[in-house]
């Protein structure tokens, strides 16, 4: 039977006085992707935050509601920027999970299909791993040595391919020299971290860099959020770029010219962890607005206000996901947008599935695959 | 009065009757969630309701007398008194899903919200159709309209425009007996009969549940302007405020920062604020655009006729939004010093402002606590802002003592216990000390006479 607590020592100090600092002023609650979905103050921050202290204090039991509610958080931490105390919920949320893990607490059911599938295949998705390459050209297939390599990531191997082919075209009109990781490369170990299942991700960050390593990697650049956010935190010796950033920087160049105007009335879709984690907010409106006759338009709520599209929760709640970004796709209407850019992969994904959800007439597009509009036939 | 009693289980299938199961919920993690506001206070209820009309809510009253569990509102649960802790137990009604805002009327001034509306929802709908919403109390994007009303809540912009309790022209509020009535009315004037909006505006949810307000509205000024001061000594800040006053400029805000909360900011913003500064004050106008200027021009030179070492007039939107950094800045900075934050609201009038901030530095050097006081000075209301550790509970012994004593300076210094936060649970104890035992039990017998058994919010604003 599973212990049914968790202690100040299966937290650890700083995290303990981390769930203390919490005023319960409540200035989180309208900001969280789940309370504004349920309006259940466990399902918000200062909720999650007080189950823990409830949990630290013996006033609780560590029962599966309360852990279902602790694993419902999508990290999108739009309650720190709005938090006045300053508590970093994702990264207490995460080191809960993680604490919960080390005590043997099982995962949710979702949660524990996904950490099975990346256990097997190294994917969310938990398809073939030969699936992962097999839409490359041949000669990307294999990993070879060079100073730079493209990490596709799951989402864009195993879900959206298309977007995948779409980037090598544009890398191969700038002309750059990459390699890809291809048939070897293995989840980031993101998606691990965020359930709490450290060792198993560990072990995964370690196998992903002793390939950089023995292809003589020095730069990561890879279109996922998830993956620079993971390469940042998690892996040593490497310089780790989002793609965007490399795009924009090459377009300023002049090494990529977009040129063919794209008639669209676009709304640039900031990401939790683009923005929020990696604070990049602007490349990826530099390209948009070098892309001749784009009109970019805004959220009310952007940049590090922006709102989290609950992709999170995609691989273990596609439901409540979906319900979230069908929201964001709501607002994006509103706004008179006729795309919604976006170039975090998750949050495309979860974008497209909760614009067919909410049956807006709105298109879903990744940032790249505007772009190559513009370059086509150059 | 009869003593309340738990729930059974045929009281808990009649609630899950009413409101429908799945707005229900008796799991621990639910009870627990209902138990806290913004206050250290703490309390479980045995059930959480969320009904979706005033009939649900009524039928709840009425199974609550028959039966004789208590029943406390809540909205978003931001409070800062306690008042919506549920201490008797029984069942949590949270009203959130009545959060439909009914009409705006832009010809009478007017909008019809229900309780659960978010005020910052109500203030930016209004807002689109050149209207404004004036009370702004800092929970505002988080705390609900029918909160607000509840706890007569105030705001930065108290001195010129009022607080909340001015702009309720009406309810419709279910009491705490069941019967569903309706208070005052959508023209301007109106007096029949007892003013029982007034009464039950920040009664704090123990005289009623109210289902829909009529919210007044003010047209939108078209300009403001936006000023900071910095004072090396409060007695010249203080007499500033005073002067403006007299001048008769009503500033739309007027607020302040002693030098504790000064240095806070500095440390977690960098605002670029004097630190050896005692005070400063942020000052606003609004109205017609030569209006506002000419009492801006006013100010500033009652400012330098006062002694003020520095004084900065925003010319655009950016500065505007660099002056107010600060003051946003103040509660976070003061926050993030120590894991606990009291924030308290004792209020004076304002020309007692320099005997209570240095009362309260005396206080807080006795009891060795560090207390910063930010706050609307054009209206006496302060923020004692005590920074501490509930950890603690030798310092939280020395909380209690210092709290006692600034609530007894404030009544000393002809002020109130609370200016905008409420009595709720935590002040109860002083009530007493501000209106006597008779100003007491003749609120308590408005209470006996709506609430008999006693069912709705026990155990809040008497003790």
């Amino acid at each position: 039977m599973a212990p049914k607590t968790l202690t100040a020592a299966d937290l650890g100090p700083k995290e303990t006085d981390q769930a203390y600092l919490c005023a319960k002023c409540g200035m989180c609650l309208q900001v969280c992707p789940t309370y504004q979905l349920t309006g259940r103050e466990a399902m918000c921050p200062r909720g999650r935050v007080q189950l823990l202290r409830g949990l630290l204090e013996s006033r609780l039991e560590l029962t599966d509601n309360l852990r279902d509610m602790i694993y419902t958080c999508c990290g999108c931490n739009a309650c720190y920027v709005n938090c006045p105390s300053g508590v970093d919920v994702e990264k207490l949320i995460n080191e809960a999970r993680a604490a919960m893990r080390a005590k043997g607490v099982e995962l949710p059911a979702g949660q524990e299909a996904m950490r099975s599938r990346l256990a097997d295949v190294s994917n969310p998705f938990g398809l073939d791993r030969a699936e992962r390459a097999a839409w490359l050209p041949p000669e990307l297939r294999k990993p070879r040595t060079a100073e730079t390599c493209l990490f596709m990531g799951c989402s864009i191997s195993f879900a959206n391919n298309k977007t995948g082919k779409t980037i090598l075209r544009i890398l191969e009109k700038a002309g750059v020299d990459f390699m890809l990781l291809g048939e070897e490369e293995e989840c980031c170990g993101d998606p691990l971290v965020r359930i709490g299942e450290t060792q198993l991700a560990e072990a995964m960050i370690e196998r992903n860099q002793a390939r950089f390593r023995r292809y003589g990697v020095r730069r990561i650049v890879t279109p996922c959020a998830g993956c620079v956010k993971s390469f940042r935190r998690h892996y040593g010796g490497f310089e780790s770029r989002h793609l965007v950033e490399w795009i924009a920087d090459l377009i300023d160049e002049g090494q990529i010219k977009p040129r063919k105007p794209v008639g669209r009335k676009v709304i640039y879709f900031d990401g939790c962890d683009m923005g929020r984690q990696l604070g990049i907010y602007e490349p990826p409106r530099r390209i948009l607005r070098a892309i001749p006759g784009i009109e970019l338009i805004e959220y009310d709520k952007s940049r590090e206000f922006g709102q989290c599209c609950g992709g999170p929760l995609i691989s273990y709640d596609p439901e409540m996901a979906s319900a979230v970004s069908a929201q964001r796709v709501a607002e994006a209407a509103e706004k008179g947008a006729e795309t919604i850019a976006a170039a975090c992969p998750t949050c495309f994904l979860n974008l497209r599935s909760g614009g067919q959800a909410s049956g807006q007439r709105i298109d879903v597009q990744d940032v790249m695959a505007l772009l190559y509009r513009s370059l086509k036939g150059d | 009065m009869s003593a309340l009693v738990g729930l059974d289980v045929s009281i808990r299938e009649r609630l899950r009757g009413i409101v429908g199961a799945e707005h229900y919920s008796d799991a621990a993690e639910d009870l627990y969630c209902a138990s806290y506001d913004a206050t250290l206070e703490q309390a479980r209820p045995e059930a959480v309701v969320y009904p979706a009309s005033a009939d649900e809510i009524s039928r709840i009253l009425r199974l609550a007398n028959e039966a004789g569990f208590a029943v406390t509102p809540r909205g978003s649960g931001t409070g800062l008194s306690g008042a919506s802790i549920p201490v008797a137990g029984g069942v949590v009604l949270i009203l959130t899903r009545l959060n439909r805002l009914l009409e705006i009327n832009a010809d009478d001034l007017y909008a019809i919200a229900e309780p659960g509306v978010i005020t910052q929802t109500l203030a930016d709908a209004v807002a689109k159709q050149g209207l404004l919403y004036p009370p702004d109390p800092g929970s505002m994007k988080s705390s609900t309209l029918g909160g607000n009303v509840a706890m007569n809540a105030g705001g930065l912009r108290g001195l010129k425009y009022g607080v909340t309790a001015d702009y309720v022209m009406g309810l419709e509020v279910v009491l705490p007996t069941g019967e569903i009535i309706r208070t005052g009315a959508y023209p301007v004037k109106s007096v029949s009969g007892y003013d029982m909006t007034r009464l039950m505006v920040g009664s704090e949810g123990t005289l009623g549940v109210f289902t829909k307000m009529v919210m007044k509205l003010v047209p939108r000024p078209e300009h403001c302007e936006s000023m900071l001061a910095v004072f090396a000594d409060m007695a010249a800040a203080a007499e500033t405020v005073s002067a403006i006053i007299r001048a008769g400029v009503i500033p739309a805000t007027l607020e302040f920062l002693d030098n504790v909360t000064i240095n806070c900011v500095e440390d977690f913003k960098h605002v670029g604020l004097p630190r050896s500064a005692e005070a400063i004050l942020l000052i606003e106008t609004d109205g017609v655009r030569e209006a506002a200027q000419r009492e801006a021009e006013k100010i500033v030179a009652i400012c330098h006729g006062h002694r003020a070492a520095e004084v900065r007039r925003a010319a655009d939107a950016a500065e505007r939004d660099r002056i107010w950094e600060a003051r946003r800045a103040a509660l976070s900075a003061l926050s993030r010093v120590r894991p606990t934050t009291i924030l308290e609201d004792a209020t004076v009038p304002r020309s007692r402002i320099p005997e209570m901030v240095a009362g309260v530095r005396k206080i807080a050097a006795t009891y060795n606590l560090q207390i910063g006081i930010f706050g609307h000075a054009g209206d006496g209301n302060l923020h004692p802002t005590i920074q501490t550790d509930q950890r603690d509970t030798e310092e939280m012994a020395r909380v209690e003592k210092a709290v006692d004593e600034i609530f007894a300076l404030a009544l000393s210094l002809q002020g109130t216990i609370t200016g905008e936060h409420g009595v709720g649970l935590v002040k109860a104890k002083y009530l007493k000390d501000e209106f006597g035992e008779e100003g007491v039990r003749a609120m308590r017998a408005i209470k006996r006479a709506l609430d008999p058994n006693n069912v709705l919010n026990p155990g809040k604003m008497f003790r």
